[in-house]
């Protein structure tokens, strides 16, 4: 090594280097300065990579035709994932809406598809379409056709053109008029959002009163035929009673499997009708049928049909989901039902070999007082119910056993409430299943789960239930999905946010392993007002941006954040940093947590969300549970189930609620639902340097 | 080469030897660089990019730089004038500006060693190595970019420069090692605090909250905090508003530069006599 001498005068190659360091250093200084680091717009991606979010592209308008959604692709400043709308009047909600650029920064670059040259039009119920995708083009140079014909899922549907011209013969052939970005980024457009979920799901429950009443009225016919006296056997009976009347099935056991072609009542009092385990029990293939009082059993064990399922894929009618359709809707079953809507199960048990009640092909269905017994292990048996295509309505049920207690399959707008699901695989199961409500379900010893969302269907409503013991309480994906007065106790996994755009509030999350886990890469919805006690952990994270979970001003309740020396609600509380998810175990930690090197690094640390990863920060952790009364009840071990009064406190409030409905992508202005609208934010308009 | 630049040259190659000699200077700067590692591993913030590094280094930065500018500058001028060696340089036609500027230079570029290093080596492991957490989804920068470290480092240095050139006038004023010690830990927590506590104070007292941007600006650490948040983080944001006058925060900055070696120069140059005033005052005293 050189030695170091400053007295000597510097070699000519030393001070021309030295002379070229400085020159280096002082300009990059000042190029750092001068440079734009927002200037590069980066180009647009394949669609197939970004997260989406806004509209669902997995509700069945959209899976089942051509019909398309116009998508936009956002780069946010602070957010490292590309974030891509489906629906540019998706996007256009969040624009201006401070919770977006306060979880991502502001958007760099929008680029929207725009369809000049992909024969766009509309299907025949008015959906968007277009033979060929979209390209890719910089939102402020678009043209935009509002008003027209063309509609989304949801509501009105915003189509861009790269060209005016094209806009203009858009707008010639589908009414509207075309506009510029500026215009359509000021509008406001009409769609729903978590919170308008929210605020049907009581009206849900009213439908289903309705439907079953309507179901119970429909059973009500004259006696025509007492099987034994009139009729040899039930299928007998049955063949010879004329429509609308009741088939009488006196007590005893029947040993026979039939098909119902009529729609008439089949009540027996305390019967049983036992197969000779080959295919299923009882068949319906005539509408308003009802089945009451009976007892089944016997049926064949076969849950699929690989045939059907392989001649389905080879011939059929290619629907995309055929092969599932025929594989699930086409094993044996104690009440086999096709084609029949209007089926009334009243007061029935089955003993399952298989499915205990399968619908399929519009059989839209009212089972109440259905018990479902299942096989002991999850891979010999199936569904207590299995609903293909057939909207079911379902109350005061039990599931016990069997792979999972009620699997619905494209059966939107379904009921599941007051049932009693035990050790199923998972309780209830929903695929491509939108508008629909879960609530007042108890679930125990769930193999999988309580409650499954798969795939993404949009505007589900899972409210009131109360799951234990389970691997995970409520794994919902999908959007807009309402997540609310559940209570999970004692779960591996209490709840996931897997659902995007979706409220999940007012859950009690007690005694699991991990109270909540944040799924989505890209944080879209609100986890606001729930109670985390007791839990190993409360919440964890996966990949991807910090979540903030909070609206506005008010947290979830989180046992051990107000320990130690500050006001409640005053400190920021981080579920996922290892000091803060020790504070409700050990008292210590709260010594760590006011050390100054602590306190350094906690201070700034919400400011820039988007860019951060793999954690969760609730900005104003409450004070006290949301939900005392039903906390305690949770931690009693010799409480049952938990109720929660939902209905009249998301009745209560429709008035006085300042929704915000056209933001589908967060859930709403205000979303508590007391009476308390949102007061002005005391986040600075920067988007929160000061304090998270 | 004669004239200043010559006084000057010399007594920086002079001041950059002791520099270079004290090995604690090392040790100094592997420990700044061991404690910026730990709070970018413990804030997690440099694991996806710059402007989260930044956000988690801030805070403590403000603490760190002054304290490690105060180690370096503290006896940069007292150890001479201890030493009788002061005297002795006297004695060669160096002036007074020229040696209280070599030697403010040669700390300064201490203080780039230092500071700089172990801040540049942190940024390189971040540009390394800042990453999305998971690569299923197609991903961009946004806004972050290493031009911000680059321009947090800037502010980082001029901050160290404004607290050396502070110390060094502590180190001029101070009359013993102990009393070095003691003002520049003062310089320190007024520097640190003082500013802050000042504008607090003056804003309970009324002072309209328009004139924070300027009164903020006016103090180091004020002035340094303001324009990382302008410059470097405030980037992340959509553009509104300002959080400190640029201008003059920089030029604070600058000024205090400036102020720390004009007092230095005149301690110097004037202490004796003040010394001499002091010491009569204190027989008049009845000594």
């Amino acid at each position: 090594m050189a030695r170091f001498d400053p007295y000597a005068d510097p070699s000519l190659a030393v001070r021309l280097a030295l002379a070229g360091l400085l020159l280096v250093a002082a300009a990059a200084t000042a190029g750092a300065f001068a440079a734009d680091p927002e200037a590069a717009a980066p180009s647009p991606v394949a669609y197939d990579d970004v997260v989406e979010l806004g509209l669902s592209s997995e509700t069945d308008a959209l899976m089942a035709g051509s019909a398309r959604v116009p998508r936009t692709e956002v780069f946010y400043s602070q957010l490292q994932y590309v974030v891509g709308y489906n629906g540019v009047e998706s996007f256009v909600a969040t624009v201006g809406d401070g919770r977006t650029e306060r979880q991502f920064g502001y958007p760099i670059t929008v680029y929207v598809e725009t369809f000049d040259d992909a024969r766009p039009g509309t299907t025949e119920t008015g959906l968007f379409r277009s033979e060929r995708l979209g390209e890719w083009t910089p939102a402020e140079e678009a043209v935009y056709v509002v008003g027209s014909e063309a509609r989304s899922p949801a509501g009105e549907t915003v189509v861009p053109f790269r060209e005016r011209d094209a806009a203009e013969a858009f707008v010639a052939d589908h009414g509207g008029r075309a506009v510029d970005w500026e215009v359509v980024r000021s509008r406001s457009f009409d769609t729903d959002s978590a919170a308008a979920v929210r605020g049907t799901a009581p009206d849900r429950w009213t439908a289903a009163d309705e439907r079953i009443a309507a179901a119970e009225r429909r059973a009500d016919r004259p006696v025509s035929v007492v099987v034994s006296e009139d009729a040899p056997t039930v299928e007998a009976a049955v063949a010879a009673a004329p429509a609308n009347t009741t088939v009488v099935v006196p007590p005893g056991t029947y040993e026979e499997t039939l098909t119902v072609n009529e729609s008439v009542t089949v009540a027996g009092e305390d019967a049983r009708i036992r197969g000779d385990g080959n295919g299923s029990v009882i068949t319906v293939r005539a509408p308003d049928v009802a089945l009451t009082g009976l007892s089944i059993d016997g049926s064949g064990g076969q849950t699929r049909d690989p045939e059907a399922a392989r001649e389905g894929r080879d011939g059929g009618d290619g629907t995309w989901d055929t092969n599932i359709q025929l594989g699930y809707g086409h094993g044996d079953a104690g009440i086999r039902a096709i084609g029949a809507p209007g089926l009334v199960v009243d007061d029935v048990t089955i003993e399952a070999n298989a499915s205990g009640l399968l619908l399929r092909e519009g059989s839209h269905a009212v089972a109440r007082d259905l018990r479902v017994n299942g096989t002991d292990e999850w891979r010999d048996g199936f569904m207590g119910i299995t609903g293909m295509q057939s909207r079911v309505t379902v109350t005061d049920s039990v599931f016990e056993g069997g792979r999972d207690g009620i699997y619905l399959h494209r059966a939107d707008g379904s009921v599941v409430r007051n049932s009693t699901f035990a050790d199923n695989r998972y309780g209830a199961h929903l695929m491509y299943t939108g508008d629909a409500l879960i609530a007042d379900n108890a679930f125990r010893n769930e193999l999988f789960g309580g409650v499954t969302v798969m795939t993404r269907p949009s505007g589900n409503a899972i409210v009131g239930n109360d799951v234990r013991n389970s691997s995970a309480g409520i794994q919902a994906s999908g959007t807009r999905t309402y997540v609310g007065y559940n209570t999970l106790v004692g779960n591996e996994l209490g709840f996931s946010t897997s659902s995007r755009g979706s409220l999940y509030e007012r859950n009690v999350v007690a005694g699991n392993d991990e109270g909540a886990r944040a799924t989505t890469v890209v944080p879209s919805s609100r986890v606001v007002a729930n109670d985390f006690v007791g839990n190993a952990d409360h919440a964890g994270a996966g990949a991807g941006a910090l979540r903030i979970w909070a609206d506005g001003d008010r947290g979830n309740y989180w046992e051990g954040a107000n320990v130690g020396t500050h006001e409640p609600g005053e400190r920021a509380y981080r579920p996922t940093s290892p000091v803060d998810a020790a504070l409700h175990r050990e008292v210590a930690a709260v010594a760590v947590r006011e050390s100054p090197a602590v306190a350094l690094l906690d201070r700034l640390r919400g400011t820039v969300p988007g860019a951060r990863s793999g954690s969760i920060i609730d900005p104003a952790p409450a004070a006290a549970p949301y939900s005392p009364d039903r906390l305690a009840a949770a931690l009693d071990p010799d409480a049952g189930p938990v109720g929660a009064d939902w209905r009249a406190e998301l009745n209560g409030d429709t008035g006085t609620t300042t929704m915000d409905t056209r933001d589908r992508n967060a859930t709403g202005g205000s979303i508590d639902p007391g009476a308390r609208p949102a007061g002005p934010t005391t986040a600075p308009p920067t988007g929160g340097v000061a304090d998270a | 080469m004669t004239g200043p630049l010559s006084g000057v040259a010399t007594v920086f190659r002079r001041e950059l030897a002791t520099v270079v000699r004290t090995p604690g200077y090392g040790v100094l700067a592997a420990g700044l660089l061991l404690v910026v590692v730990g709070l970018l591993a413990a804030g997690g913030g440099g694991a996806t990019g710059f402007v989260p590094a930044v956000v988690d280094l801030l805070l403590p930065t403000e603490v760190l730089v002054p304290l490690v500018a105060v180690v370096l500058g503290y006896r940069a001028l007292l150890s001479d004038a201890e030493s009788g060696e002061l005297a002795v340089i006297r004695t060669y036609p160096v002036r007074v500006g020229e040696y209280v500027v070599g030697v403010l230079l040669a700390r300064t570029v201490a203080l780039v060693a230092v500071v700089g290093v172990p801040y540049a080596l942190v940024g390189g492991v971040v540009w390394l190595t800042a990453a999305p957490d998971t690569g299923i989804f197609a991903t961009h920068t946004g806004v972050d970019s290493p031009v911000l470290f680059v321009r947090f480092l800037a502010l980082v240095l001029l901050l160290g420069a404004a607290y050396v050139s502070l110390a060094a006038a502590v180190s001029a004023l101070a009359a013993s090692r102990r009393s070095a010690i003691a003002l520049g830990v003062l310089a320190l927590v007024a520097g640190v605090l003082g500013g802050d506590l000042a504008l607090l104070r003056s804003l309970a007292a009324g002072a309209s909250p328009t004139t924070i941007p300027e009164a903020l600006a006016l103090t180091p650490n004020g002035a340094f905090r303001g324009l990382v948040f302008e410059h470097v983080i405030g980037v992340a944001f959509a553009p509104e508003g300002e959080f400190v006058a640029t201008g003059r925060a920089v030029a604070a900055l600058v000024v205090w530069s400036l102020l720390g070696a004009v007092v230095s120069g005149a301690a110097l140059a004037y202490g004796r006599r003040v010394d001499a005033v002091i010491e009569e005052i204190r027989s008049g005293f009845g000594g």
